[in-house]
């Protein structure tokens, strides 16, 4: 991937936002690559988690938020555990997914899905509190059929008794919801 | 000894084996749990890579029920003792955040109480002394492989509850179940976790390695403590020798189920049926399992 590194990126407010949303030093990575040394998804993306943090430090905003890196970030956390400087990257990966999403940045492929899925989950939790499998199946089965088709090759799954098929229903289903509703109000106004 | 317990989504469908065969252990351990009153799905994955106040407040509505109750928090569920103990512990360092999320959610939680993983409790609250006083049937001669994920190994340093890079905290209550723990080098290697729908490739290649090493390693069976671990790693091993030509095959268990095992309790408590790649073959085989009784 070409880097357009500018005058005008470097003194972009970028690194400075990131860092102070994270509360992390961003600055102070000195490339290493530890991170990426232990990080399960290297192998199936471009940018690597050392490289996110340097291009953030570069103020290339564009490129790290429409990278496929920040959405299948599995979370696992190695690359905290073996940063010697201790640099939270995961929460760095949060910050930078929240700001592509409130800068309505179109994800790559790869990614968009994982974030259709993301969604997904999310509507079931609004709509019953918890996780049903064939709620969840449903509504990310609209979005994207043929993830669904993927599912559906796993006839075991049914057979298996793996899945429960009535949804469980919270009682206080209404105070949740008054709860996302809030959430999302404070997100529309940043 | 009483805990508020968490059962978390999966352990209502997917990991039921898990959800009985912990009920069995702790039963038999004189351990009371109380289910926490309407908790909900602590967003897992899904909130805390999309919105960071979600992301507390789900884990917060369940705490805060808890904590009314008196009691601890008690969870199965890697992924939800990592968000639920994260979440109380940054509602402990914040009160303005500790404020804003009891306007968001409607209730005057204080984040007073523990969380706590049910290998924590055995491990530690009850220990492995009462555990091995229970054992009726150790389980002789079986070589596991204690698979820890990257959850419960790789929280912030300070709510770490076992080492990062090499934990052995499921390993000794194998030990004092009388099997064989393995030293091998995958224990906190992760298996795609949530990626599992949206990036199948990315999991069948993460989890088949796993596999494949403890398989090196002579492991008989793979011991888990996390529902999506359990589906990931089990799930998806005829995809990965697909890809990769090479046999696997290897029972990944929940180390309640091989506990539950050890302790004699029967059939409706290990739940051994649910499990994709049969256990039984293997477990016949070592003479912990009398097949008249499962079949
Ligand atoms: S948390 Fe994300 S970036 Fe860090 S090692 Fe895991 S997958 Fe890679
Ligand atoms: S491990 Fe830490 S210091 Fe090293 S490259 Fe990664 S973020 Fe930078």
């Amino acid at each position: 991937m070409r880097w357009d590194i500018t005058e005008k990126a470097l003194h972009s407010e970028f690194l400075r936002t990131v860092e102070q949303r994270s509360g992390e030093n961003v600055s102070s990575c000195y490339q290493c690559g530890k991170c990426s040394g232990g990080c399960p998804v290297v192998a199936d993306i471009e940018l690597t988690p050392n490289r996110i943090i340097r291009m953030v430090q570069l103020g290339l905003e564009g490129n790290v938020l429409r990278s496929e890196t920040v959405w299948c970030c599995a979370a696992c956390g190695t690359c905290n555990g073996r940063c010697p400087i201790g640099i939270d990257i995961v929460h760095i990966m949060d910050v930078l997914r929240e700001m592509a999403l409130e800068r309505r940045v179109v994800p790559p492929p790869g990614a968009a899905e994982v974030l259709m899925f993301y969604r997904s989950f999310l509507d079931c939790v609004k709509e019953f509190g918890r996780l049903n499998e064939i709620a969840l199946m449903g509504s990310y089965n609209i979005n994207s059929w043929h993830l669904f088709c993927n599912v559906m090759k796993a006839p075991w799954f049914i057979f298996k008794s793996k899945i429960t098929i009535a949804p469980h229903k919270i009682k206080q289903i209404d105070r949740l919801k008054r709860a996302f509703e809030r959430i999302e109000e404070l997100e529309r106004k940043k | 000894m009483k805990y508020g317990y968490f059962p978390g989504c999966s352990l209502l469908s997917t990991a039921t084996e898990y959800a009985r065969s912990g009920e069995g252990v702790l039963n038999l351990l004189g351990i009371e749990v109380e289910e926490i009153d309407d908790w909900v799905c602590c967003g897992a994955t899904a909130a805390h890579a999309t919105n960071h106040l979600l992301a507390v407040a789900l884990p917060a509505i369940s705490c805060s029920a808890s904590e009314k109750q008196g009691l601890d928090v008690l969870t199965y569920c890697t992924a939800c003792y990592s968000r639920l103990k994260q979440s109380n512990q940054v509602l402990k360092d914040s009160p303005e955040l500790l404020q804003q999320i009891n306007e968001i959610i409607e209730e005057e939680y204080r984040a007073s109480e523990r969380v706590l993983h049910i290998a924590e409790v055995l491990a530690r609250d009850i220990g492995l002394e009462a555990i091995k006083a229970k054992v009726k049937k150790p389980l002789k001669g079986l070589k596991v492989a204690c698979y820890y994920g990257c959850l419960i190994a790789r929280l912030p340093e300070k709510l770490r509850i076992d080492s990062g890079e090499c934990p052995t905290m499921i390993d000794d209550l194998m030990r004092a179940v009388g099997a064989e723990p393995l030293d091998w080098p995958f224990k906190t290697e992760c298996c795609g976790a949530g990626l599992t729908l949206a990036r199948q490739d990315v999991v069948v290649r993460l989890s088949g390695e796993i596999i494949e090493i403890a398989k090196e390693n002579g492991a008989d069976v793979l011991a888990v403590a996390c529902p999506l671990c359990q589906a990931n790693l089990d799930m998806y091993q005829a995809n990965a020798e697909g890809k990769t030509g090479k046999q696997l095959g290897l029972p990944v268990l929940y180390f309640t189920q091989l506990m539950a095992l050890a302790m004699g309790l029967g059939p409706e408590m290990l739940k051994l049926e649910k499990v994709i790649v049969d256990p039984m073959p293997v477990l016949v085989e070592k003479g912990l399992i009398d097949r008249g009784v499962y079949l």
